[in-house]
């Protein structure tokens, strides 16, 4: 078994759905939480200048989610063939935009600002989106195929953060609250929603 | 062997790559570029109302990166173990997020800001990126292993789409980077492709 060892800032973040994944997969692995004032020591030795950075057995991978699909293959919630995996992958990606947003909204300084980006958040983006994402899931609670792949977590992990913020988000939508369902029952996750550091995002 | 139908508008854009990727793999599939007055039309049958799109055997795969990862598997282009293969998607992920800004500049209206934003481009974000990507690189011109991958066809098509917008080599003075450059234009099959592409 290769050493699995993870960097990242304390926070969830880029490096949470990482975290979900080795806990689904129960795969060991160095849970490494760096300070701000180690950053401009540790960036230049990363490959791209940023965190989360994964190294396996000596060699370092960066970039959040080729990380993640990495993790994702070996707890096996990759996607059964090469399709089911693409359609993982899209769903994924499917999502960044709105997780972008979401961050912006967060990230804002300025309260005015901030309000104005969450009505337009809550009103304009989150629903469309939703309402999509509730036809990509089947009436079984899985995004791909009859069984869990890591576009459930990756879902799940998207709305933890949203859903802090709008609490009622998944009101109506039966098929993404059993997503929901399902992945929080994940032995290995739900013993990690149990224990992880608290953290504001 | 499954059917593969490519559906995109006629310019490089965002399928560039994946039709490099069926190239290199001698993969036969139907390449589908439609007119901008064609695409209203489309939109709402697409997944997510965007494309490029890939049909593989009636099933559609939308996301650029989700396709070009799948036509790079079916072509042996992803990686030959788990760490290749997440040491590819690194690559390409990093390629992605100079496209952002790259889209950024190609987009904007008023034209005096675009000029500031492409000299911006041109004379710190690209060379910086460079810089890391010829670490990135190894001597024998490859991003990953001693072959090629995706991540080598996905460098060199973002390099040719920014050629006719730049108005130098960026890759001049990079050695590795140049090299992956001459890898992916001697692929055969590419090499084949890409004469076809720009003899019109």
């Amino acid at each position: 078994m290769p050493a699995y060892k993870l960097t990242y800032f304390n926070v969830r973040g880029r490096g949470e759905l990482i975290r979900l994944l080795f806990a689904a997969g129960e795969i060991p692995y160095e849970d490494v939480r760096i300070e701000s004032d180690n950053w401009p020591e540790l960036k230049p030795k990363t490959p791209m200048g940023q965190v989360p950075i994964l190294e396996v057995d000596g060699e370092v991978i960066c970039q959040s989610m080729a990380i993640a699909r990495f993790v994702a293959r070996e707890a096996g919630l990759l996607g059964k063939t090469h399709l089911d995996q693409a359609r993982a992958d899209m769903l994924l990606d499917g999502g960044i935009d709105v997780g972008k947003l979401f961050e912006e909204m967060v990230m804002e300084k300025d309260a005015s600002k901030k309000a104005e980006k969450k009505k337009e958040f809550g009103e304009k983006t989150l629903p469309p989106f939703l309402a999509l994402y509730e036809g990509f899931a089947g009436d079984n609670g899985y995004f791909v195929g009859y069984s869990l792949t890591w576009s459930d977590i990756a879902f799940f992990n998207m709305m933890d953060f949203i859903t802090a913020e709008f609490p009622s988000a998944l009101d109506g939508y039966c098929n993404l609250t059993k997503v929901i369902k399902i992945v929080k029952r994940v032995p290995g996750i739900a013993k990690w929603l149990k224990e992880r550091p608290i953290t504001d995002n | 062997m499954p059917s593969y139908k490519l559906t995109y508008f006629k310019h490089w854009g965002r399928a560039g790559v994946l039709r490099l990727l069926f190239a290199a793999g001698g993969i036969e599939f139907e390449d589908v570029r439609i007119e901008r007055e064609q695409w209203p039309e489309l939109k709402p049958k697409t997944p997510m109302g965007q494309i490029p799109i890939l049909e593989v055997d009636g099933t559609i795969i939308c996301q650029t990166k989700a396709i070009g990862r799948l036509i790079a598997k079916e072509a042996g282009l992803a990686g030959k173990t788990p760490l290749e293969a997440a040491q590819v998607d690194m690559i390409v992920d990093g390629l992605s997020d100079l496209q952002v800004k790259i889209v950024d500049f190609f987009i904007e209206k008023d034209e005096k800001k675009k000029q500031e934003k492409i000299k911006e481009f041109a004379e710190k974000t690209l060379p910086m990126f460079l810089d890391t990507y010829e670490k990135l690189a190894n001597s024998s011109g490859h991003f990953v292993g001693d072959a090629l991958t995706w991540a080598d066809v996905d460098f060199f098509s973002l390099m040719f789409f920014l050629k006719d917008h730049l108005p130098n080599d960026p890759l001049k003075g990079h050695v590795n980077l140049t090299k992956v450059r001459d890898n992916v234009t001697s692929n055969p099959g590419i090499a084949a492709w890409m004469e076809k592409e720009t003899s019109h």
